[in-house]
């Protein structure tokens, strides 16, 4: 019984994620009681699963690198690439078309990796870099046209069912058990921490710093490629308008979910949530009826909350709104 | 993360102030960074007058200019505050809220209307500069959130419609032309001008580079901190508004996503040009440099023919280039 209870508290969200599963009940509750026949439905659970599967498995590799101090904002260009390259190898095979779409992923995230770890240039440059690199290759690859699936069998992974429940939401549960193992049950995992909480005192308690920091990049770049599969899949084509603003839905999914810029936080478990938050809100907003312009703005404001609250707690805001002090000595933020 | 080395404190270090040995080679690396992007520069323009006979044309060279000076002006803006150490991504945003202000007002005069549309700058800048400085939130985050906010409200007060608007003095900001050079050229250049002379010659300027180089220091030292990092801020926000302004100016027309690449694009150019993205280095002279690097390289690949998406991977890769170089070209932290 006590071990029940342990690892029903060990699953249970604590600290940082307390906040985004409150929004997350709270905004299922909301749409229920306002669009009750609409959003309450198989058909609906089973949809804003499929959409959310994309964007929650590029968030799990992303939450990889923002534990361990990184950032990557080429995630949705290396989306996007893979999945042209994905359907552009098709005449050649499915499984060759995936284990080349793959290894584009691996190879920008090997790239990211090498440049951040070794050649220390700030994550937000480097990956700038490959972010721009790999959106143009998408244009020049796909000489700016959709490119048509060949195969039928290739649709089943992002679109089709197994059962009531849809296969990318399988890849999103499996992927993201993996990585809830890797983060929290083995010395990789431990590393990931230990480096995005400190470099220095990672270095010092005999972590390989800069390996560990190329493997999160890795895994990010491998997330995103297969993100770019399952959607190109589910599409049945690639398309250059893909992932163009995938940086900043994940990144704001990520933080929801209790990653920081700073490193050290994050877990796979809050990724989902943040991702989960995010389609909740285009569905439910949806059903109500409520404009592409004005979910855009309801977007906005939520995230600049949930960033402010990232380094502010509500309790030192308020404390801070009556006082009127200055800038608190708490932790300070990086410029990224 | 530590402070960057700048490279005047090579010369510094050279006497010996910092007790440390400068290895010849950095001190070459080092100089080369200081050049590297006028190199770059003076070599693109080598490589398309090559490749173009046409190309060395004053008519060609303004041209290219001309094309880069929108680009150029946000990144003046950006570069003012990437120097304070932080960030302005909402630039995207603010170009196409401004254009949309802009044309929105236009039948109230087109004086107003422009002053409308620089306020909504001003506004962001000020927004953005309150939430950071107050919060100590990230700035990338916020001004990326503000980004999201702008591009929302563009989208709902135009119904995602394109705005068009005629009018003879708006029409010159953006499509005039004084002595064969057109107005937005003139503009950004006068507006470089004046930031270097800022940066290099008067105490603001120097309390920009102090607050990046060492916050706490700077505030120790007397410099008012947060009220110069909400001016730079409120300066990034504005220098985007005039982008929006003489883009929809030069079209005759604006979208709520007009801006839709210029934050990155901006950041680039800066960061091209030599400025650092941890603050403390940096400047518009250098802003103007990658600036033009951009547009050039854009010129020869389409004298090389290519297409338009190879200008995305030859500008990515230049930019991690010359970002590589900049890095080897630093000590050890």
């Amino acid at each position: 019984m006590g071990g029940r209870l342990r690892l029903v508290s060990r699953l249970l969200p604590s600290g940082n994620q307390r906040a985004i599963t409150v929004l997350v009940i709270g905004l299922i509750v909301f749409f229920s009681l306002t669009t009750p026949v609409t959003f309450v439905s198989t058909a609906n659970a089973a949809n804003l699963l499929r959409q959310m599967s994309f964007n929650a498995v590029i968030a799990l590799g992303v939450v990889v690198v923002m534990a361990g101090g990184g950032l990557d904002i080429s995630v949705g260009a290396v989306m996007s690439m893979s999945a042209a390259v994905v359907m552009g190898f098709q005449p050649h095979g499915v499984p060759v078309a995936v284990v080349m779409a793959l290894a584009f992923g691996v190879a920008v995230g090997a790239i990211n990796g090498v440049m951040v770890a070794w050649f220390d240039i700030v994550p937000f440059v480097a990956t700038l870099g490959t972010m721009t690199i790999a959106s143009g290759l998408v244009h020049e690859y796909s000489h700016d046209m959709p490119i048509p699936g060949a195969n039928v069998a290739f649709t089943v992974l992002g679109g089709g069912n197994l059962g009531p429940i849809p296969v990318p939401v399988l890849f999103m549960i499996g992927l993201a058990i993996v990585i809830h193992v890797t983060m929290t049950h083995t010395p990789f995992g431990r590393a990931v921490y230990a480096v995005g909480g400190d470099f220095e005192a990672a270095r010092l308690a005999g972590i390989n710093v800069a390996l560990t920091r190329f493997s999160t990049y890795v895994i990010s770049g491998f997330c995103s490629s297969l993100a770019g599969i399952l959607l190109a899949s589910e599409l049945n084509t690639s398309s250059t308008q893909l992932g163009i603003d995938t940086p900043l839905l994940i990144l704001a999914a990520v933080i929801m979910g209790g990653a920081s810029l700073l490193g050290g936080r994050g877990t796979a478990v809050g990724a989902l949530l943040g991702v989960l938050a995010l389609g909740l809100l285009a569905t439910g907003l949806d059903g109500l009826g409520v404009q592409t312009a004005q979910q855009t703005i309801i977007r906005a404001v939520i995230f600049v909350a949930i960033v402010v609250l990232d380094v502010v707690s509500v309790g030192r805001l308020w404390a801070r709104l009556r006082l009127r002090t200055g800038l608190s000595r708490g932790r300070e933020a990086t410029p990224m | 993360m530590g402070t960057p080395l700048r490279e005047s404190d090579v010369a510094e270090k050279l006497a010996g102030l910092e007790h440390r040995r400068v290895s010849v080679a950095k001190a070459v690396l080092s100089g080369g960074r200081r050049y590297l992007t006028f190199v770059l520069l003076l070599f693109l323009l080598a490589c398309a007058s090559v490749l173009s006979p046409s190309f060395l044309s004053a008519n060609n060279l303004v041209s290219v200019a001309y094309g880069s000076s929108v680009l150029g002006i946000v990144a003046l803006g950006q570069t003012m505050l990437l120097i304070t150490g932080n960030f302005d991504m909402s630039v995207a945003g603010v170009i196409g809220a401004a254009g949309i202000a802009t044309l929105l007002l236009m039948p109230f005069g087109a004086i107003p209307a422009i002053f409308a549309g620089l306020g909504v700058g001003l506004a962001v800048g000020f927004l953005n500069g309150f939430i950071v400085i107050r919060t100590n939130a990230s700035p990338f985050l916020v001004t990326l959130g503000t980004q999201l906010l702008l591009y929302g409200a563009g989208l709902a007060i135009t119904q995602s419609q394109t705005l068009y608007g005629d009018d003879p003095f708006f029409n010159w900001i953006g499509q005039g032309v004084v002595l064969g050079v057109p107005v937005t050229l003139l503009a950004f250049l006068a507006l470089a001008a004046l930031f270097q002379v800022v940066l290099a010659r008067t105490p603001y300027g120097r309390c920009l580079y102090a607050i990046g180089l060492n916050r706490e220091a700077a505030r120790l030292s007397g410099v008012p901190v947060n009220r110069i990092r909400l001016m730079s801020f409120m300066l990034s926000g504005l220098m985007a508004a005039l982008a929006g302004v003489a883009l929809a100016s030069r079209l005759n027309s604006i979208t709520a996503n007009a801006g839709l690449g210029y934050d990155f694009l901006s950041i680039i150019a800066a960061v091209l040009g030599g400025t650092s993205l941890f603050g403390g280095r940096g400047g518009a002279a250098r802003t103007v440099a990658g600036t033009l690097v951009l547009g050039l390289l854009d010129n020869v690949l389409v004298l090389l023919g290519m297409t338009f998406a190879f200008e995305d991977i030859v500008r990515g890769a230049v930019f991690l280039l010359v970002v590589g170089f900049d890095r080897l070209s630093r000590e050890e932290r």
